[in-house]
């Protein structure tokens, strides 16, 4: 069994090491593509041609294809993605800077997103076709047909502008510093309670729609009825019997939600000028800071691969079962 | 909603409102056209190199609200479509639909239009200010000149130097506007008489931007753009997934493997960043934008198509068909093609969804269709600066985009029920 696991695992991984090297490749192609090259953001009209040849050539663009493929590998398995024109920094030093946010930010809003649709999906289906249930299933369609920014936009509008309860942008109060630690704390979150709830209505229709179809499914197998003839309590029925089912599939569909919510943290990020990934990418393009752009797209590219690589893991060593059909 | 109004009873209704609340501007055009069509038997190359997008728009679009009364009531039995009840999701696509073909006979100026900032700009919905209308120049009795004088009474432009708005006026011999305070004199000559007064008072339905344009015209310019970046990109996706998923299914093999794999990965990939650095690189214009959103669908209907090719392959009929020595086009359009049709049809309506939401998010962000045309997505993302002054450039875009892809969300959800009656169960 370990020996089946560990080839599993080898296998898993390998996979995502092609779908690594594919990305990569597709970036340098992306890269060679486009019009411009590298060096064009060094060269003046007014530099004689020799100087142009010795600046492109600094840049290897006149060796053969194939040797620039190579070495573009070789940079980013360093980790070398270039100097950012605009920080005038290492991409990777300014990405580290930025990269710690948006992973807090994310990892909340699935924790969130995942808890209150099993909470929300739970009382739904104690009353399947009641009213709670259509309207949270008209409710969640709605969340669903709204755009993250509309959600975003309006919630500063309510909150921030109308109420004045929350701040409208940014992470932190003007001189929090010299505030106890407490305070602080209170004061960050403040300022996170409206982008997480952005987030979150944004990605709970989903997992939502997941869990209420799988646990109505479930209630209605004969092993619920079996646990309930026995006289189990309801709630050790659902938490001990219900809920591990009902989870599992759940996994998958984080697998593949993970990247859409990361393109709702990055646009969460803009409307609230948080300093993640997300602002950094935009901004990045909009000054058009080619290498900070790639670093970013790379960055985003190996997150994603590593948190499938995760669910599918964490999904075999739920289910057993699945380790032998993802094997085959 | 009642249970008989159908399709084409709304049809009906939509285009004869229309026709009556515009009467006089589809009057005018119609005079525009035919001084046109004359024209081109006078002077064919003059008349011709006269017609661009926007002429052409303005007489497709009247021409066709003329015959489409008489078009619907003769083909409403013909069709299945008209015959239609009205729904949330339907009434809505109908609606939008509607609004994407006579956009420029709803509105009564160009989305870009702005003139005397300082009294237009960021008015709440339904104010009203002065309009005065300078004198047109008197026209010659020159065919071409008539022409162009006729047009510009028809076709709105983004500038108008014959247009003064003004907050407030008074009446003597001579009239007197208010600009910001400021006193303005002009003379009762100068100015055109409409209906025996010389100014009329503008309304602002939906009040208008930091610019002084309509937020209205140009909410329904933006439902233009939005769908038509939603139809241009799920045709793309078609193409591709069609094409790829056939291919991969029939062929099976090395080619299979490899399609699956790619398809994997993009899956996985955040599409945002994949459509953001695509554009960063190559430039964002509109068609740029529809190819990306376009390219970037066809994974997930490269799957279906996949998996219903391969279960196809191995039934008789397909088979028999094979043997009978059908070529590789026919099998694909005539033997797995309507069997596909349903899910396909399904996946398309929800990747048009997904497309629309893209778009707006791509204009959120300054990335979309460049500026050049007003988008939803833009229109929010400018409004967000003026949150606390004018919600009002913020709202009607968001419910815009809410009810658009609330219907089509609901129709695929409708759609794909009713094919797959078992799933609902």
């Amino acid at each position: 069994m370990s020996n089946e696991i560990l080839t599993l695992l080898i296998k898993r991984i390998a996979v995502s090491f092609l779908a690594l090297f594919l990305l990569v490749s597709f970036l340098f192609v992306l890269l060679r593509i486009s019009p411009g090259n590298p060096a064009q953001k060094y060269i003046s009209p007014n530099f004689s041609p020799e100087l142009i040849h010795q600046i492109e050539k600094s840049f290897n663009l006149d060796k053969p294809i194939i040797t620039q493929y190579k070495t573009f590998l070789i940079n980013l398995s360093k980790g070398e993605l270039g100097i950012s024109y605009t920080y005038r920094q290492p991409v990777l030093s300014v990405i580290k800077e930025f990269f710690p946010f948006t992973l807090f930010l994310f990892s909340t809003a699935i924790i969130i997103q995942i808890c209150l649709s099993i909470i929300l999906a739970l009382t739904a289906v104690k009353r399947i076709n009641g009213k709670l249930d259509k309207f949270l299933s008209r409710f969640t369609l709605m969340l669903y047909s709204t755009p993250s920014f509309v959600i975003g936009v309006l919630l500063i509008y309510i909150f921030a502008e109308k109420l004045g309860l929350l701040p409208t942008s940014g992470l932190k109060s003007f001189g929090i510093e010299k505030l106890p630690l407490h305070l602080q704390l209170a004061d960050y979150i403040n300022h996170l309670i409206l982008p997480l709830a952005t987030i979150t209505l944004g990605g709970i229709a989903v997992y939502y729609k997941y869990l209420r179809e799988n646990l109505e499914n479930i209630y209605d197998q004969t092993f619920v009825l079996n646990l309930r003839a026995h006289g189990y309590s309801e709630k050790t029925i659902t938490l001990k019997h219900v809920l591990p089912n009902a989870v599992n599939p759940l996994i998958s569909v984080a697998g593949v939600e993970i990247g859409m919510l990361f393109s709702g943290a990055l646009i969460t990020e803009v409307i609230f000028g948080l300093p993640g990934m997300g602002r950094l990418t935009v901004q990045a393009i909009l000054s058009r800071d080619f290498p900070l752009v790639i670093g970013c797209a790379f960055t985003a590219g190996v997150f994603v691969i590593i948190s499938n690589l995760a669910a599918d893991l964490l999904k075999a060593k739920i289910d057993k079962r699945l380790a032998k059909g993802m094997l085959n | 909603m009642s249970k008989h109004i159908k399709i084409w009873h709304m049809i009906l209704l939509l285009s004869l409102l229309l026709i009556t609340t515009r009467f006089s501007l589809i009057y005018e055009s119609v005079v525009l056209f035919t001084k046109f069509f004359l024209l081109l038997f006078k002077d064919f190359t003059w008349a011709f190199n006269q017609l661009n997008l926007q002429l052409a728009d303005y007489f497709f679009s009247t021409i066709t609200i003329l015959l489409l009364p008489v078009l619907i009531i003769i083909a409403r039995n013909k069709f299945r479509l008209p015959q239609l009840e009205v729904s949330f999701p339907s009434g809505t696509i109908t609606i939008l639909t509607f609004i994407f073909i006579y956009a420029p006979l709803i509105t009564d100026t160009n989305p870009d239009f702005q003139k005397n900032i300082g009294v237009t700009k960021l008015l709440p919905p339904l104010s009203r200010v002065y309009m005065l209308k300078l004198k047109e120049p008197d026209a010659a009795a020159d065919m071409k000149t008539k022409f162009l004088y006729q047009k510009n009474k028809v076709v709105k432009r983004s500038f108008d130097e014959q247009i003064i708005f003004a907050d407030s006026l008074k009446e003597n011999d001579s009239i007197i506007y208010y600009q910001k305070e400021k006193e303005f004199h002009i003379k009762r000559e100068l100015l055109q008489e409409a209906d025996g007064k010389l100014f009329e008072k503008r309304v602002f339905l939906f009040g208008t931007d930091e610019y002084g344009r309509d937020v209205f015209t140009r909410l329904i310019f933006g439902a233009r753009i939005s769908l038509f970046v939603g139809f241009g990109s799920v045709a793309i996706t078609l193409i591709f997934g069609l094409f790829l998923g056939f291919l991969a299914g029939y062929f099976g093999g090395i080619i299979d493997s490899a399609l699956n794999r790619i398809a994997d990965m993009l899956m996985a990939f955040p599409i945002v960043f994949l459509i953001i650095l695509i554009l960063a690189l190559f430039g964002n214009s509109l068609f740029a934008v529809i190819l990306v959103l376009g390219y970037s669908g066809w994974m997930s209907l490269f799957k279906i198509v996949r998996s219903e090719v391969i279960s196809i392959k191995n039934r008789d009929y397909f088979i028999t068909a094979q043997m009978l020595g059908l070529p590789k086009r026919n099998l694909l359009f005539k033997e797995i093609m309507p069997v596909i049709a349903a899910p396909v049809l399904v996946n398309l309506i929800f990747q048009y969804g997904n497309v629309i939401l893209a778009e707006s998010a791509l204009s959120y962000l300054g990335l979309g269709t460049g500026g050049m045309y007003p988008s939803w997505g833009a229109m929010i993302d400018s409004g967000q600066q003026y949150l606390t002054k004018a919600w009002w450039m913020i709202f009607p875009p968001g419910f815009a985009l809410f009810i658009t892809l609330f219907a089509a969300n609901n129709i695929a959800r409708k759609l794909s029920a009713y094919y797959n009656p078992l799933l609902k169960s």
